[in-house]
């Protein structure tokens, strides 16, 4: 895989990422700006580094599973790694246009 | 990582139980509040009131702050919890015993079942305490709610032993004072010892992560968890060993300043609030805050003026315990089952299955028309209720009361549909 092979596997990625969704904000985790970095080396595995709107989410392992198991039912035989931070800490300029649109921001 | 505890949550068989008696209860409390009739119009110390409140308190708001409370320590804590066979053995004795210790005082038993009663309340209670305690010891991060729920802990056990006390008094006479005096103190330490400071504890986290808001003064909080534990503190001393009136007003501007104070706290958390819309829940918590205004009012009016006729008092007094137990409480409840029992129940059937089916969001769990249906009821009731108590018009206490369990049937038939959800998913829709 060349890197303009990776940077569109990438963004397809992500957009694959837009069928998780925050159950109590009811809305999916790309548009909420939870994503900060996702990487693809080219070789089956991917990682991630994300936030929660909230370090107390009690809702963090199930995103990450819905995460994991919804790259796995693409790619089944990828690996996907995920790094949760809370610096920066997440706030609604973070948040895409269409999710300042349902949030009413 | 920090924070993400979903996995120390307890099983669902500690937490569900305690909202299933706890919306029985409430149903109980219905029903009872109908059968009083006009015995809500006399002295907030007669046998019914009394029972009424007692299944008020102890078997809908403590049982729903139990299990709610087991849930969330691994939220506030960062910790599971010390034991769920304890949880569960708790939850038994408790049940048993609210039933017992209400029974005792509908039937003006004070000085043959009342005491068995509180001891079997004391000995639940104290297991609760041994269970929170022995979590909050374990656990490696002490923030200022886990502070609010150890400092509530300890007002709980304060107020049974003060409980228990009057009811052995009932049967040995052997304090001072006459019941009334100690009678107060219990209540005092009851709703603003424990009911209180665990609201403010639990809220502070619950109500910002709700609302997603950030950036909020954490020292509002602090100001708010001295004031009113000084002012309590203050308080109980006074009534105990100074009985001095000024003594008296300035606790209560103590504990005043603590309350102000966390509104103020959950004022910047709604005005910085990144999701605008309210849903039914969180209209319920707002309503909760807004509603403390008003035993401030009437706590101020018992405070400062010192000739009311007994008449006039009393009703004032009954007035008084209904807007916390109603107008606070009980609203703060029905909004927070709306936002946390979906979840339990959600991440109890669902967590196995996110990413490999479609799945519902949590709030799909219960009708939101009947959620919708129940607040307009509630605001009936309790508006009815409340110019009831302080015109001592009797109509509008029918209105309120039949209006109350018309809220009940409604919060129960959405919470046995939240516990008995079906799954659903790409299989077997």
């Amino acid at each position: 895989m060349n890197k303009e092979q990776i940077k569109q596997f990438q963004e397809e990625t992500l957009v694959l990422l837009k069928n998780v969704m925050d159950p109590e904000i009811e809305i999916n985790i790309v548009d909420l700006g939870l994503i900060y970095e996702l990487y693809y080396d080219g070789n089956k595995k991917i990682n991630i580094v994300m936030t929660f709107s909230t370090p107390a989410c009690p809702l963090g392992e199930t995103i990450k599973t819905d995460i994991i198991e919804t790259i796995k039912h693409k790619h089944p035989n990828f690996t996907t790694t995920i790094d949760v931070v809370f610096y920066p800490e997440w706030n609604t300029t973070m948040v895409s246009e269409y999710g300042k649109q349902i949030l009413g921001l | 990582m920090n924070g993400l505890k979903t996995n120390n949550a307890p099983h669902s068989s500690v937490v569900i139980p305690h909202f299933i008696f706890g919306g029985c209860s409430f149903l109980i409390v219905a029903v009872l509040i109908i059968l009083a009739n006009t015995n809500l119009l006399e002295a907030y110390f007669n046998s019914k009131i009394i029972a009424i409140t007692h299944m008020a308190v102890l078997g809908w708001a403590t049982m729903i702050v139990f299990g709610a409370l087991y849930q969330l320590i691994p939220v506030v804590f960062e910790t599971s919890l010390y034991s769920e066979k304890l949880a569960k053995i708790t939850f038994w004795t408790s049940a048993v015993s609210v039933l017992y210790l209400t029974y005792s005082f509908w039937v003006s038993a004070f000085t043959t079942h009342l005491v068995y009663a509180s001891v079997f309340m004391f000995l639940s209670l104290f297991l609760f305490i041994i269970n929170i305690v022995l979590s909050y010891i374990k656990s490696e991060i002490k923030n200022i709610s886990s502070k609010f729920i150890i400092a509530s802990i300890f007002w709980l056990a304060i107020t049974e032993f003060v409980g228990t006390l009057i009811a052995f008094n009932f049967k040995l006479n052997f304090l001072s004072e006459i019941h009334l005096h100690y009678l107060k103190i219990h209540a005092s330490l009851g709703t603003i010892g424990w009911f209180l400071l665990l609201i403010i504890g639990v809220g502070s986290t619950l109500i910002p992560m709700f609302l997603i808001s950030h950036q909020l003064k954490k020292e509002k909080l602090v100001v708010s968890f001295v004031s009113i534990n000084v002012g309590l503190l203050c308080l109980v001393l006074n009534w105990f060993i100074f009985s001095n009136s000024v003594l008296t007003i300035i606790c209560w501007v103590v504990i005043v300043i603590g309350v102000i104070s966390f509104m103020s706290f959950i004022y910047d958390s709604y005005k910085k609030r990144i999701r605008k819309k309210l849903d039914v829940g969180m209209q319920y918590t707002m309503l909760a805050i807004i509603s403390i205004i008003l035993p401030i009012i009437v706590s101020l009016i018992l405070v400062l003026v010192f000739k009311i006729e007994y008449e006039l008092l009393f009703r004032i007094t009954t007035f008084y315990g209904f807007s916390i137990i109603f107008g606070f409480i009980t609203t703060m409840i029905l909004g927070q089952t709306y936002k946390t029992l979906p979840f339990i129940v959600w991440l109890e059937k669902y967590k196995n299955l996110v990413g490999k089916t479609k799945t519902p969001l949590p709030r799909e769990l219960y009708s939101s028309k009947i959620a919708k249906i129940q607040f307009y009821f509630y605001v009936l009731s309790i508006l009815s209720l409340a110019l009831g108590l302080i015109m001592k018009n009797f109509l509008a206490i029918k209105i309120g009361s039949f209006s109350l369990l018309i809220v009940a049937i409604l919060y129960n038939i959405n919470v046995l549909k939240i516990i008995f959800h079906k799954v659903k998913n790409s299989n077997n829709e």
